[in-house]
């Protein structure tokens, strides 16, 4: 294999391909990268097992074809450091010679053929197909939501519940739920399936050009997407989370009586600046809803205590106090667009809402208020 | 002083009335006196240990300053017991053999305050009718002494013989006539270790009185006349564990209880309760009230499976306390028991509080573990101050622990004889000496303070310490290093395998357990978060399920109150579920599942359904979170986490030990490096 490329064509594939490979494990070419290059084109691949990932660069003159499995990280290292425009990667058996202009990396893999096979592309399953922007939107809204590590694997991913070219996203951690709606360009019958939020942090990153269609593939246990076209298309194949997702939408409220509009932006500065006086074991702060006031108070037993004060263009309902873990509001005031969001309440035992549009619905538990 | 008839008699003839051998009515028939006596033996005369217990408690309530025990084979061959008491008239020596007759009650008046170990009459009759005995007694002022010899029932006339003043008991051939007992004897070993346990209990209870052991010629132990309280502890216990002993007294002077008692800091805590002795008005009992609110007192200091190394007396009004509710006197019941609980408790927390409990590194013997494996062992019970001559010691030491000091103590030739060997053979044996201890043992005089219509100080009690003693107390003890608080921003810091500390302080440096600190600290926040009400709960989308089987289901129901209070909002939705609604915030901070953590605390509360008290039980819970809450080992510490995790640490009361009672800190002085440095 010969190939002469772009250097920060390369890079970017490499830093992706990096994400992917696997951090912990005992086989040495899951921390590889594979190289194969064909007649006008440089695949860059990597896997963990559960995820794989393939970037194509047409930003390549292919002097010869052939394959190559290298260390990712050193191969990194090395084309971050260097300054040339352009470097020649060249292999013989398992060496790999990388060259710059005053240059010349010898570097050493392991076979080629110890390097897994990808999982293959999603067996023949509903399709999609949705811009890369709209897909990344409804992603970020959610993700964060999801929890970071719980024995149910169900929640380690965000669901896709797509009907039709209607496509909705749901994360949990099992104390807020986050749920975004979006539309697909093109989309047929229906399909629910779990993805781990590992691949979804990589997909988010392979999008570069927002309007860039996203091809989405499924089948029982995997599922694909493809990233724009051609020979500079990125493939991403992950396994999907086994298990049932908890039944979202009976947690989302639906008789809330209490109802305000305020800006995210100014309820988010707040919120922060009441969870100055928390600590872990007092993690509350006290939301007081009144007739055009909100107060939002917190006290740390040994430390101090805080209150701020916004006012309200409107409120409706009864006064009423809550308790809200101040990072749960922030993370959903941090996804959200600019302006007005809706708060919808009930009772200081039962569930907020946190609402922009139709797009965006946030479920939040309390906490108990001393 | 007459010679009753026992009411067992009749109950025993009734109950073979009842038995009809091959179809044939059996008469009623009055029981021959031996057979009544062994039948009372039974009761008090179990094993060699109890003879030796009925013997000695004998001298002691007979004024003896200094009892000698001499046995041979365990006490099966013969059991010796001489001191130098009022001794027994010769005219009635055949009396002292005969059942329910003492010179210690005369009528059930006296019942109500006994001051005597024995009292009950039928120690000598029961011990006569099992073996061949033998009693020669020169009174206080007597010209001669006078020997009686009894074998089983035949009693041989008093006669005339030569002795020095006191009383010398015999007993040869335990149960010679009473084969199946015999049979059920422990080996020579198991019943050899349970005396010398039984005579070092005795020896503390008594701390004025001299006593000496010896097991087939051999020197088990031997304590002189006149010592203090504390030396005499200090002496029973080790020279090792001494300087780690903290007094421990109530506070109420002139209260109807008080406390005394010498505490071992946490590092002597042994592998049995053999070190943990009681004492009430001088008895030795092992009242679970007292031990309770002992061990109580060590909750979070020492390792639950292990016991705290302890002499705790009482002085209590006998008014109080009812002794006559066992044969062997090994269990009292006291009026008020609960404020007898909180008044132990109280003094032995204040000690342990007041001092400082930071173990130093033990450099010399390969670190404090290892230091505390040897105090573990038993120490031997000779002192320094009476060298034997000739004599083997009974220095009763564990492998290993041969370099500690206990060792030292022994006279050379013999070690690991007879005397040495139950305690070599396992856990098992020394489970059951410190049963046989519970079941046959004794102490005496109660205090002249509580007399009445004395009116001496109760500082007159045998068990109290003098002024000398409070002293040694004050020397054995370092100054506190929870006083010496390290200005931390000052102080270089080292982790090392994202496990310890290390830190210097002004005395030399400190070896800190990232996770058991923490844990402490946890557990320590928790603790005073709930004293202000319940913990911050946070509700969940969907209650999580757990399988419940009926076990865990019962446990909910009892815990479930405390689990409230706590913050976990659990309870069951169906018949083998239990539905999870909330959580403390706190465990959600520190990434604690939820559901496995509510699990294990189920499962936890139905292991120890005898939770004692729902004070313990919310102590475990919390000492739980706060393990699973706390960093851990291999957690990479920022700088700021480090700074926050010590300030924390110097506000902590015990901070020198984790909830589960394993050290959080360990200490190397400037004095150890420089020694081992060899500067």
């Amino acid at each position: 294999m010969k190939v002469v490329c772009d250097r920060s064509a390369l890079l970017d594939a490499l830093t992706l391909a990096q994400g992917v490979t696997a951090a912990r494990t005992p086989q040495p070419a899951l921390q590889c990268v594979r190289l194969s290059a064909t007649p006008g084109s440089l695949a860059v691949a990597a896997t963990d097992l559960e995820i794989a990932l393939r970037i194509g660069l047409a930003q390549v003159d292919v002097k010869q074809e052939g394959d190559a499995v290298i260390p990712a990280d050193k191969l990194l290292q090395i084309v971050r450091a260097s300054e040339d425009a352009t470097l020649t990667i060249e292999t013989a058996k398992t060496t790999m010679h990388i060259r710059g202009a005053d240059s010349h990396f010898k570097v050493y893999g392991p076979e080629v053929k110890d390097f897994p096979a990808l999982p293959g592309p999603a067996e023949k399953g509903p399709t999609c197909e949705i811009p890369a922007g709209s897909l990344r939107r409804l992603i970020t809204r959610t993700i964060f939501a999801t929890a970071v590590e719980n024995s149910r694997f169900a929640i380690n991913g965000v669901l896709f519940d797509r009907q039709g070219r209607k496509l909705r996203l749901v994360a949990t951690d099992g104390r807020r739920l986050a749920l975004a709606k979006g539309e697909c360009g093109s989309g047929e019958g229906e399909h629910r399936c779990i993805v781990p939020t590992k691949a979804l942090n990589v997909l988010v990153r392979l999008v570069d050009d927002p309007e860039a269609p996203i091809q989405i593939a499924a089948d029982q246990g995997r599922i694909r997407f493809t990233v724009g076209i051609g020979e500079d298309a990125a493939v991403l194949t992950s396994v999907l989370v086994e298990g049932a997702f908890p039944p979202f939408e009976d947690v989302i409220p639906k008789d809330q009586d209490k109802r305000l509009a305020i800006d995210a932006g100014e309820l988010s500065s707040a919120v922060r600046r009441a969870a100055l006086l928390t600590n872990e074991e007092s993690k509350g702060v006290r939301f007081s809803f009144a007739d055009r006031t909100l107060t939002l108070s917190s006290r740390a037993p040994e430390m101090g205590e805080a209150e701020i004060h916004l006012d309200l263009d409107e409120y409706q309902g009864e006064s009423m106090e809550i308790g809200f873990n101040p990072a749960f509001v922030i993370d959903a005031l941090k996804h959200v667009d600019g302006g007005p969001v809706t708060i919808e309440l009930k009772a200081p035992n039962k569930p907020g809402l946190i609402k922009q549009g139709q797009d965006f619905t946030y479920v939040l538990m309390p906490v108990s208020l001393p | 002083m007459g010679v009753r008839t026992c009411s067992d008699c009749t109950l025993a003839s009734r109950a073979s009335a009842q038995g009809a051998v091959d179809g044939r009515q059996m008469p009623i028939r009055r029981l021959p006196p031996l057979l009544v006596n062994q039948i009372a033996a039974g009761e008090v005369v179990e094993r060699p240990a109890s003879v030796v217990k009925e013997l000695v408690e004998n001298s002691l309530d007979a004024g003896a300053t200094r009892v000698r025990v001499e046995i041979e084979q365990g006490g099966r061959e013969l059991i010796r017991v001489i001191d130098d008491g009022a001794g027994i008239d010769p005219e009635d020596l055949p009396l002292a053999i005969a059942p329910h007759a003492t010179s210690k009650i005369a009528a059930a008046e006296d019942l109500e305050a006994v001051r005597t170990l024995g009292f009950r009459g039928e120690a000598l009759a029961s011990i006569a009718s099992v073996s061949r005995m033998r009693i020669v007694s020169r009174p206080r002022g007597a010209e001669t002494a006078a020997v009686i010899e009894t074998e089983g029932d035949r009693v041989e006339p008093v006669r005339p013989a030569a002795g020095p003043q006191g009383t010398r008991i015999e007993v040869r051939s335990l149960f010679f006539n009473v084969p199946a007992r015999r049979k059920f004897l422990r080996g020579e070993s198991t019943e050899a270790g349970r005396i010398a346990d039984l005579i070092a209990a005795l020896a503390m209870a008594q701390p004025h009185v001299g006593f000496t052991l010896t097991q087939d010629g051999r020197a088990a132990l031997e304590v002189p006349l006149g010592h203090s309280a504390r030396d005499r502890v200090a002496a029973i216990l080790g020279r090792d564990v001494a300087p780690e002993l903290l007094e421990a007294r109530s506070g109420d002077e002139g209260a109807w209880v008080r406390v005394w008692g010498l505490v071992g800091r946490p590092s002597t805590a042994r592998r049995t309760g053999r070190a943990l002795r009681i004492f009430v008005n001088g008895r030795v009992v092992a009242d679970r009230v007292v031990l309770h609110a002992v061990r109580e007192a060590y909750r979070g200091l020492i390792d639950p499976t292990r016991h705290p190394t302890a002499a705790v007396f009482l002085e209590v009004d006998p008014g109080e306390v009812d002794v006559n509710v066992h044969p062997t006197k090994a269990e009292v019941r006291f009026r008020n028991s609960s404020a007898i609980h909180q008044a132990v408790h109280r003094a032995v927390r204040a000690a342990l509080r007041a001092a400082d409990l930071v173990p130093e590194f033990d450099l010399g013997r390969g670190g404090s573990r290892d230091a505390e494996r040897a105090r573990g062992a038993l120490p031997s019970f000779v002192t320094g101050s009476e060298p034997l001559s000739g004599a083997g010691p009974a220095g009763i030491e564990e492998p290993g622990s041969a370099g500690g000091p206990a060792a030292a103590v022994g006279s050379g030739s013999g070690s690991g004889g007879s005397a040495a060997a139950p305690y070599g053979e396992s856990d098992d044996l020394l489970r059951r000496a410190a049963a046989a201890l519970r079941s046959g043992s004794g102490g005496f005089s109660t205090p002249a303070a509580f007399a009445p219509g004395a009116s001496a100080p109760p500082s007159t009690h045998p068990g109290s310490p003098g002024a000398a003693a409070r002293s040694a107390v004050a020397r054995g003890v370092r100054p506190p290093i929870e006083q010496l608080p390290i200005p931390v921003a000052a102080v270089r810091v080292l982790q090392v395998h994202d496990a310890y500390l290390v830190l210097e302080d002004a005395e030399g440096l400190r070896i800190i357990d990232q996770h058991a600190l923490h844990e402490r600290a946890m557990f320590e926040r928790i603790r005073t978060r709930l004293a202000a009400g319940a913990l911050e709960r946070q509700r969940l989308l969907l209650p999580q399920s757990i399988e419940a089987d009926p076990g865990r289901m019962e446990s909910l129901a009892r815990v479930g109150p405390l689990l409230e209070r706590l913050g976990i909002d659990a309870e069951p939705s169906g018949p083998r579920t239990i539905a999870i609604h909330a959580l403390p915030t706190l465990l959600f901070e520190r990434g604690v599942d939820p559901v496995r953590f509510v699990e294990a605390l189920l499962d936890r509360a139905t292991d120890s359904e005898e939770s004692p008290s729902e004070e313990g039980a919310l102590g475990d819970v919390i000492a739980m979170m706060a393990c699973k809450a706390a960093i851990k080992a291999g957690d990479r510490l920022r700088a700021a986490e480090i700074d926050e995790l010590l300030r924390r640490a110097d506000e902590l009361e015990r901070s020198s030990a984790c909830p589960h009672g394993r050290p959080t800190t360990l200490r190397i002085s400037l004095r150890q490096l420089d020694r081992q440095f060899g500067r």
